[in-house]
């Protein structure tokens, strides 16, 4: 278990069970935990509730509202194309069609070597950088067929 | 007060009411889904639109959600106006989008608030043309079914499971068009009042698991009034049948008990009248015969013995039954008691007669209103709509103290929780008791939990003492009593009674009379006995000697519908109606006398008690009277109450408080250092041990210790121990838990009947290897 | 103009605090510890600034209407959680100047009186998110947050809590309801958050693009900042230019500054032989503007007035290569996929017109479907519990008026004039 999560579980020790700060740190100890992990299995909420006090499934109505907590297996990169409308009207939906191919795994699952996982996302605030992508939470962009491919040829040989 | 013009009408409003609930308090419909009368408003649904037009504001009339805007004198609203129409239609069509088309096979037709509202709000045809979306299924349980692609995501469900009930084990995941109201992973919804998302979900997500066993279209079900007979609460029940059996229970709203829920003990406890076991014909001496001949049987038993006949009523069985049983054992000249338990019945005699002194019990509608409770033992499993009151009381704050031997549910809300062993029970209250004497004198006392109890109770608006009294003795409802007193008028006293009529039988039963039949049939003075609607072999504490003594009687006659260890025995078995196959009174736990409606009648001929009592008292030669000018010449002015009405407060001569005799007179001789305490689950109950689908959650049978306790005799967690009582001995494993007492082993019920010992008796425990 | 917002922003390298105080950052804490914080509130409403996240609300008013008296403890949250398709200035101001945030929302809490700050970041600004932990660290250090600041005997604790990332987290309740760690589904209104927000407490929130003004506001006064605006507007304004333009990207100029000079001058203008169709003037959720509003200072009234919103002063540019029904329907897809899923019209609604568009996108809608869009955007637009679906529905309502000869087209003709190949059936 990471530091973050273990200065989380020594803040909530002595907490009452309806503590307000159980459930705001919910959020951030799914983070911390799924930058250990790259996803969130079961059994990652359940460590989360113990964490928290939570139940699973209070902890389970959290995590899967939202977008970047991942419930399902992710490479070891991830790649976000943004989808939206700004990226959308400079190419983005062939650039995902083309990474589909070049992957040759289906969007939002982990390439066969357990590389990679691309994945359509919402507006990322790169719009003047369009169509641009989020690679490890790093803003790249524009992208185009060439250096997309360029790029997850790269994420791939990585390690 | 103020009125709102509702489509032309004058309607009154309280102040603070929206308009949603002026119009449905004036029993005026608004179409809408997620407002719930106990959950309140949430303006998620949108359907309750309403055009509104303030007073002299000269604003433009506007679209809005009845359930979020305040009622306002003057304020004009209209239900029918075009855009409000408009709105309302667009909504039922967006709801239609993704609701699938199988009505005609779901549980819920002719109950669907969605098709009622469809119905009221058009449209009538559909207009999308694209795909619906679809949702997996979870099983959860043996007591509810989950269809998620009929959901309308109100969030009615995950408001009265989270915020209502305080269970955590269903929620709403993820979001826009997918939101997914379910469990983290399959598996039986954990909440003891689960059942009510059948009710609450407007249309068929949730659906009772049961009634789908054996279903009939609910319109062809046949129903009356009647009240729950699975504890002393006396919630007010729907039941439903068809073609002689019964297919299920719903709540009846009471507007001072139950209202809107009830509790799953409640809602699936009925399977007992439709076990494969229940006894059907009348048998003498193992053989089924004609209720004729059985009478016959009987009477000839009871003719040609010269001695004392004993007479045992019920706590479960109603005011009717246990009269006419007193009626006719004082025609025969012989003796009558309505418990098997002698230590039971003084105190619950003792608690009858405190309510008596100090002041009626308060309605569930008033412990919600409590700010602060001291609750003895355990309420979820003895009175569990006791408990979920107690729970909308700590929503708005109350602080809630325990005082328990075992877990107990409700205690994970507590304020303050201190485990207390059986024996030591007493003690503790009297310190409580003299803390509350002192404090009002002297304020400068050490702060311990204890303290805080005294506090928190003393510092009360409101406030209540409650106790379980399946595991109290007189002394500690005497103490508590006393306590009662000491803190004056605000304070409220209530007790969660073994049985739905335990008050009624306290009422029927002279003190002492439990251990006078005990003994008197032990001692062959008593050489029949009629049982009826008790279980005296089955007992924890006292079926050892019951077992025992009943070998000296020439008859055992019991009354009966579910298949006890008693019934068993019995030389001559009277089946007789279940509570939804006749009419009868019970008298609650504030001492409310409530009448239940016969709901249908079974193939067989099964006669209530009453009934049996009549007709044998006739083969006898004796005539009984009816049963209310029996209970007219017992309780002045008696009236029975009518099904269906709220029933009313009986007027009964005041009960002695019983003197308080040494509670601990069974293990004085065994020098053990453990004592058993019960381990409380809510389907634990008598009639409701024969309901297959609530049996199967029974949770696993094990020995909880408290850790520490456990290791200093070198116990270890998941280790095995023997335990062994006064009947017999048995192999547990030890689970540690927290809310166990210190010296405590806490057994559930069917273990402590095994070993032949009660809750607070000692145990002998020996580690296996 | 000179800039002024983003003069020192430097994202490859971010001022440290010795080095942003070098340019004369935390200076306008003195000036503020020497004002009474009414009198500070008092300034910012007298310089007329208008909330930069989208409604435009006059930020001095929203301080003076929470009330000195509001109970302890008080909150401010500064929303960093721009999600809007088009605008990225939070990530420069986020990326670039950490310490100009802090700064901001030090004076602010002050004039608030709020002892307690949360900076909500957006879940894909993680790195930038932990450049302002480490920067917010580097002011505790310094004595710049914490207990009596100063000397002022002012308190201020700062948290930057980055987001699970959602749309509706940028939504005032919903990410109070985020930030205490509940789903969030935004809350009614009433009571507002402003005396019942976080944990129930008195909660302000502000964007903070309107945050970051204020330091500047109490240095030079709020004369000097109203006269930074054009053609009425007041202030500095940060605008994000994007879409089919030469050169995308982030613009501060003064509020008021018309489209046609920052689309066709500082975006450099559209890609060679293309004309411009319309643009969004805000953001996603704002209704298209034609090549007729070019001349319309980009301020909130004249823009309101022109029928759409200032939003976030993020302009969409559609040249006449882009399909405007392909485009509004990928706006469709996008919030129907970030509704929250609370009210029905929302939830349920924006898939129904998505569906429709996508039917119509495709060559296989129905004559009848124009009119069922227009009747159905109008309860949606209406009757949604919070500002997501009307915001939602706004380009669609617009487009279906601006481009209505379009989407005739798609319809009568079953194919998209934009794309050669018949795409009914595809």
């Amino acid at each position: 278990m990471n530091n973050i999560l273990k200065e989380l579980q020594k803040d909530l020790l002595h907490l009452p069970r309806t503590h307000p700060k159980r459930r705001a740190v919910a959020i951030p100890a799914m983070q911390a935990l799924q930058a250990e992990l790259g996803y969130l299995d079961d059994a990652a909420i359940e460590k989360i509730a113990q964490i928290t006090g939570l139940s699973t499934t209070e902890a389970e109505e959290l995590a899967t509202f939202y977008s970047l907590i991942y419930r399902r297996p992710a490479g070891r990169h991830t790649v976000r194309i943004c989808d939206s409308v700004c990226c959308s009207m400079r190419g983005a939906d062939q650039l995902l069609t083309a990474a589909e191919e070049y992957i040759r795994t289906p969007l939002g699952t982990v390439t066969p070597d357990g590389a990679l996982t691309v994945l359509p996302g919402i507006c990322l605030g790169l719009c003047d950088k369009a169509p641009a992508a989020l690679v490890d939470g790093e803003a790249l962009g524009p992208l185009n067929d060439a250096s997309l491919k360029a790029l997850l040829q790269r994420l791939q040989q990585k390690d | 007060m103020g009125k709102i013009m509702l489509d032309g009408h004058a309607i009154p409003f309280k102040l603070g009411d929206n308009i949603l609930q002026t119009a449905l308090e004036a029993n005026l419909e608004i179409p809408h889904f997620c407002y719930h009368a106990a959950l309140g408003s949430l303006g998620a649904c949108r359907l309750c639109a309403v055009e509104i037009t303030p007073k002299d504001s000269g604003k433009a009339p506007r679209v809005a959600m009845a359930c979020l805007e305040p009622s306002e004198d003057g304020l004009k609203v209209s239900v029918s106006a075009i855009a409000a129409q408009q709105v309302r239609q667009h909504v039922i069509e967006f709801l239609m989008i993704n609701h699938p088309h199988d009505c005609p096979i779901c549980d819920e037709g002719g109950e669907c608030h969605l098709q009622d509202m469809t119905v009221v709000c058009g449209p009538p045809y559909r207009r999308y043309r694209g795909r619906k979306r679809t949702f997996p299924n979870q099983d959860l349980g043996p007591l509810i079914h989950h269809e998620m692609n009929r959901c309308i995501t109100c969030y009615r469900c995950t408001r009265f499971y989270q915020d209502y009930a305080l269970g955590n084990d269903l929620g709403a995941m993820r979001l826009r068009n997918e939101v997914y109201f379910g469990r983290f992973q399959d598996g039986p919804l954990e909440n003891p009042f689960a059942g009510n998302l059948v009710e609450v979900c407007p249309t068929g997500v949730f659906t009772d698991a049961i009634f789908r066993q054996h279903f009939a279209r609910v319109w062809d079900l046949k129903t009356a009034p009647s009240i729950c007979p699975h504890c002393s609460v006396g919630c007010n029940t729907l039941p439903g049948a068809r073609d002689g059996t019964l297919r299920r229970v719903r709540n009846r709203a009471h507007p001072e008990l139950n209202r809107w829920f009830i509790c799953d003990r409640g809602r699936y406890g009925h399977q007992y009248s439709e076990h494969s076991a229940r006894p059907l014909a009348p048998r003498v001496s193992g053989t089924d015969t004609s209720y004729h001949d059985a009478l016959n049987a009987a009477a000839s038993q009871i003719k040609s013995t010269q001695d004392c006949i004993g007479g045992l009523g019920s706590t479960r069985e109603d005011l009717e039954g246990n009269a006419m049983l007193q009626a006719l054992l004082n025609n025969l000249g012989g003796i009558f008691t309505a418990f098997s338990d002698p230590k039971l019945e003084t105190a619950t005699i003792a608690a009858v007669s405190s309510l008596q002194n100090i002041g009626n019990a308060p309605s569930l509608a008033e412990i919600e209103q409590i700010d602060a409770a001291l609750i003895i033992g355990d309420l979820t499993a003895h009175a569990p709509m006791i408990d979920l009151a107690l729970r909308q009381a700590y929503r708005k704050g109350a602080k809630l103290a325990f005082l328990y031997s075992s877990p107990t549910p409700l205690a994970q809300f507590a304020t303050t929780a201190i485990t207390v062993s059986p024996q030591e029970m007493c003690t503790e209250l009297s310190r409580l008791y003299q803390l509350i004497n002192a404090q009002s004198a002297a304020e400068d006392i050490t702060d311990t939990p204890m303290t805080d109890i005294a506090a928190s109770l003393m510092g009360a608006r409101k406030s209540l003492l409650i106790g379980a009294i399946e595991t109290m003795t007189s002394q500690e409802v005497s103490t508590l009593s006393k306590l009662a007193t000491a803190l004056g008028s605000d304070t409220k006293l209530a007790y969660a009674f073994s049985g739905a009529n335990a008050y009624g039988a306290a009422l029927l039963s002279p003190t002492g009379s439990a251990v006078a039949m005990l003994e008197a049939v032990e001692a062959g003075q008593i050489r029949i006995l009629i049982v009826a609607g008790n279980d005296p072999l089955g007992d924890s504490r006292f079926g050892t000697r019951w077992r025992a003594a009943c070998r000296n009687l020439s008859a055992l006659i019991v009354l009966d519908c579910i298949l006890t260890a008693t019934a068993k025995a019995a030389d001559i078995l009277f089946p007789v109606a279940a509570w939804t196959e006749r009419g009868g009174t019970f008298i609650n736990y504030e001492g409310r006398a409530q009448g239940f409606a016969t709901v249908f009648h079974r193939p067989e001929y099964l006669p209530n008690v009453a009934r049996v009592i009549t007709d044998l008292a006739q083969y006898l030669g004796h005539s009984l009277q009816a049963a209310p000018s029996v209970l007219g010449d017992i309780f002045s002015d008696f009236q029975i109450p009518k099904p269906g009405t709220t029933g009313s407060l009986i007027t009964a001569p005041s009960l002695p408080m019983p003197a308080t005799a040494s509670a601990h007179s069974i293990q004085e001789s065994c020098n053990s250092t453990w004592q058993a305490a019960l381990a409380s689950w809510y389907g634990d109950e008598a009639l409701a041990s024969f309901a297959p689908g609530l049996m199967a959650l029974t949770p696993k049978t094990v020995a909880m210790i408290e850790p520490t306790s456990a290791i200093d005799a070198g116990i270890k967690n998941g280790s095995k121990i023997k335990l062994r009582g006064s009947s017999g001995s048995m192999v547990l494993s030890v689970r540690f838990n927290q809310d166990v007492a210190t010296g405590t082993i806490a057994i559930a019920r069917n273990v402590l009947v095994q070993l032949g010992v009660g809750h607070g008796d000692s145990l002998e425990l020996e580690q296996v290897l | 103009m000179e800039a002024l917002l983003t003069r020192h922003l430097d994202p490859v390298a971010p001022l440290n605090l010795v080095a942003y105080q070098a340019t004369g950052g935390y200076r306008s804490l003195t000036s503020a510890f020497d004002l009474k914080p009414e009198k500070i509130i008092g300034i910012v409403e007298a310089a007329n600034l208008r909330g930069r996240g989208g409604a435009g609300f006059p930020c001095g008013l929203k301080w003076r209407l929470r009330g000195a008296d509001a109970p302890s403890p008080r909150y401010l949250i500064c929303n960093l959680d721009e999600s809007e398709p088009g605008t990225f200035k939070d990530r420069y101001l986020l990326y670039g100047g950490p310490h100009q945030i802090i700064e901001s929302i030090i004076v602010s809490a002050f004039a608030l009186q709020a002892e307690r700050a949360f900076i909500f970041v957006r879940g894909e600004y993680a790195k930038g998110g932990n450049a302002l932990n480490q920067a917010i660290q580097e002011a505790e250090t310094a004595g710049l947050l914490g207990t009596n600041i100063r000397g002022s005997g002012f308190n201020l604790q700062i948290e930057a809590h980055l987001s699970g990332g959602r749309y509706i987290c940028g939504e005032e309740t919903a990410q109070i309801n985020a930030i205490e760690g509940k789903r969030p589904n935004p809350r009614h209104k009433i009571p507002r958050p402003s005396t019942h927000g976080l944990w129930g407490q008195p909660t302000t929130t502000n964007n903070v693009e309107t945050l970051i003004n204020v330091p500047h506001i109490l240095l030079n006064g709020a004369d000097w900042f109203r006269e930074l605006g054009v053609n009425g507007g007041c202030g500095s304004k940060l605008f994000c230019v994007s879409g089919k333009v030469k050169h995308s990207g982030l613009f501060e100029l003064p509020c008021g500054t018309p489209a046609r000079e920052l689309i066709f001058e500082h975006a450099g203008g559209l890609d060679e032989n293309r004309a411009l169709l319309g643009f969004l003037p805000g953001g996603a959720s704002t209704a298209f503007l034609l090549p007729k509003h070019l001349d319309v200072p980009m301020d909130f009234d004249p823009i309101a007035k022109a029928g759409s919103r200032l939003g976030t002063g993020s302009i969409i540019v559609l040249d006449d290569a882009t399909c405007p029904v392909e485009v509004t329907l990928n706006l469709m897809r996008f919030f129907a996929r970030e509704s929250c899923g609370f009210c029905t019209p929302c939830r349920d609604g924006l898939p129904y017109l998505t569906q429709i568009l996508t039917t119509i996108s495709s060559g296989s809608g129905r004559a009848d479907d124009l009119a069922l869009l227009d009747e159905l955007c109008a309860t949606i637009a209406s009757q949604s519990f919070c500002a997501f679906a009307p915001g939602a529905v706004m380009p669609l309502v617009s487009s279906l008026k601006c481009f209505h000869d379009h989407y005739e087209h798609h319809v009568t003709t079953g194919r998209c004039p934009f794309n050669e190949a018949n795409k009914n059936g595809a």
